[in-house]
């Protein structure tokens, strides 16, 4: 009788991934979800909130004081305070299952234990802070304009936390390559 | 262990050298379209439904419309009794009357704009820079509404057009930092006298169009 193909064990099977990196994974994309929902429900609200801020601080946005130029400007921060919004909704649901993925195939493939280990911890930071810089660019576009508030988010949030994903990335890239020649 | 220590090393310096580089290369996050305001929405409903020949639309457009009001409320800055020119040539199916008319309200609005910005520059109180970046703004505003007039003023007055849109780009010259820019430092004086040559050029497409609608009304 010949063997059964599908109840053959696998040659390696996948190592689920620290509990601490997954519930971080569904933690973003459960934020995800509810900033989604928020966006939705609170539209009106959160334009209204921005552009009342955005009133108060002319100087930063560069206000004269005059309709035909100032609607211009605050519609523009205003386009682009909901974009961030929308982005941080999409990254964090995007980089929720990046982390799940990836700390699978790093914890499955990875033989040292501090490789695994850093791998694991910069897959799971990044790829949660990485989002999360969108989030903090809609925030500070209504106190320090767009520019600014994108340059404060790339220093704090895009360029660190997007930087550690991508190094664990290619170390990841690197480790899986090595394990094929090595094969 | 040896081998994990210099992963890691090797590892930190690429985090460093992309977190110190990463500022550097700016983030894309959607490109920003500026859009029409009450004004200039209604302006264009009002000349497609006289350009397609629906005059009684084009009409109640108008009446009822954000171009109206406006006119209204600058009255005192208009030729006399504009707004009944505008509701009599599309009344009158003229399409040519109505369009000089309507590039006329704009030509009037982008000169407004340009007077503001003589004087907003003029202001002492404030720094160097904040005022020509200010006129900078004035400019963007002054060229959203003169791009829809454009090819009605060029087809009726091709020398005040061309005109204008040299004023425009000496203006934007002067009013961008960075190697476009004829000056090395922001100079409020050299932008006025921008502003001042829009304003005038802007001031003979209005007399130039007056002529036009009092001749057909």
């Amino acid at each position: 009788m010949p063997a059964d193909r599908t109840t053959e064990p696998a040659p390696t099977t996948w190592t689920l991934p620290p509990l601490g990196a997954l519930l971080v994974a569904i933690v973003l994309i459960a934020c995800a979800e509810i900033g989604g929902a928020a966006m939705v429900r609170f539209k009106i609200d959160l334009a209204r909130w921005a552009r009342s801020t955005m009133l108060r601080h002319p100087a930063v946005h560069g206000l004269v004081g005059v309709r035909d130029v100032d609607e211009q400007v605050l519609d523009e921060a205003l386009v682009k305070f909901d974009a961030g919004l929308r982005l941080f909704h999409m990254h964090a649901e995007g980089m929720g299952l990046v982390i799940i993925g990836t700390t699978m195939v790093a914890v499955t493939l990875t033989a040292s234990p501090v490789s695994r280990r850093v791998i694991v911890l910069l897959l799971t930071i990044g790829g949660a802070g990485y989002p999360l810089g969108y989030l903090a660019w809609s925030a500070l576009i209504p106190y320090h304009g767009i520019e600014r508030g994108k340059t404060l988010a790339e220093w704090f949030c895009w360029g660190p936390f997007g930087g550690a994903t991508i190094v664990a990335m290619w170390w990841l890239t690197a480790v899986v390559a090595a394990r094929m020649v090595r094969r | 262990m040896a081998r994990d220590t210099r992963a890691f090393g090797v590892a930190a310096a690429a985090l460093i050298v992309l977190f110190t580089a990463t500022p550097g290369w700016p983030h894309h996050v959607g490109t920003y379209t500026a859009r029409d305001n009450a004004i200039s929405a209604n302006f264009k409903q009002i000349k497609f439904s006289i350009q397609a020949g629906k005059f009684d639309v084009a009409r109640s457009l108008f009446e009822d419309g954000a171009l109206r009001k406006e006119m209204l409320a600058r009255a005192g800055r208009l030729p006399p009794g504009l707004p009944d020119t505008v509701a009599n040539a599309i009344r009158a199916r003229d399409s040519k009357t109505a369009e000089a008319a309507l590039a006329l309200f704009f030509s009037a609005l982008a000169r407004d704009l340009a007077r503001e910005a003589d004087a907003r520059l003029a202001d002492p109180g404030t720094g160097a820079d904040a005022r020509v970046a200010a006129g900078g703004k004035f400019l963007e505003a002054i060229w959203r509404y003169w791009n829809l007039i454009d090819f009605a003023v060029s087809e009726r007055d091709p020398k005040a057009a061309v005109a204008m849109r040299l004023a425009f780009e000496e203006a934007e010259t002067e009013s961008q930092p960075g190697p476009r820019r004829v000056a090395t430092a922001a100079d409020p004086a050299r932008l006025r006298a921008s502003f001042a040559r829009v304003a005038r050029t802007l001031s003979d497409v209005i007399e130039s169009l007056s002529a036009v609608t009092r001749r057909n009304s």
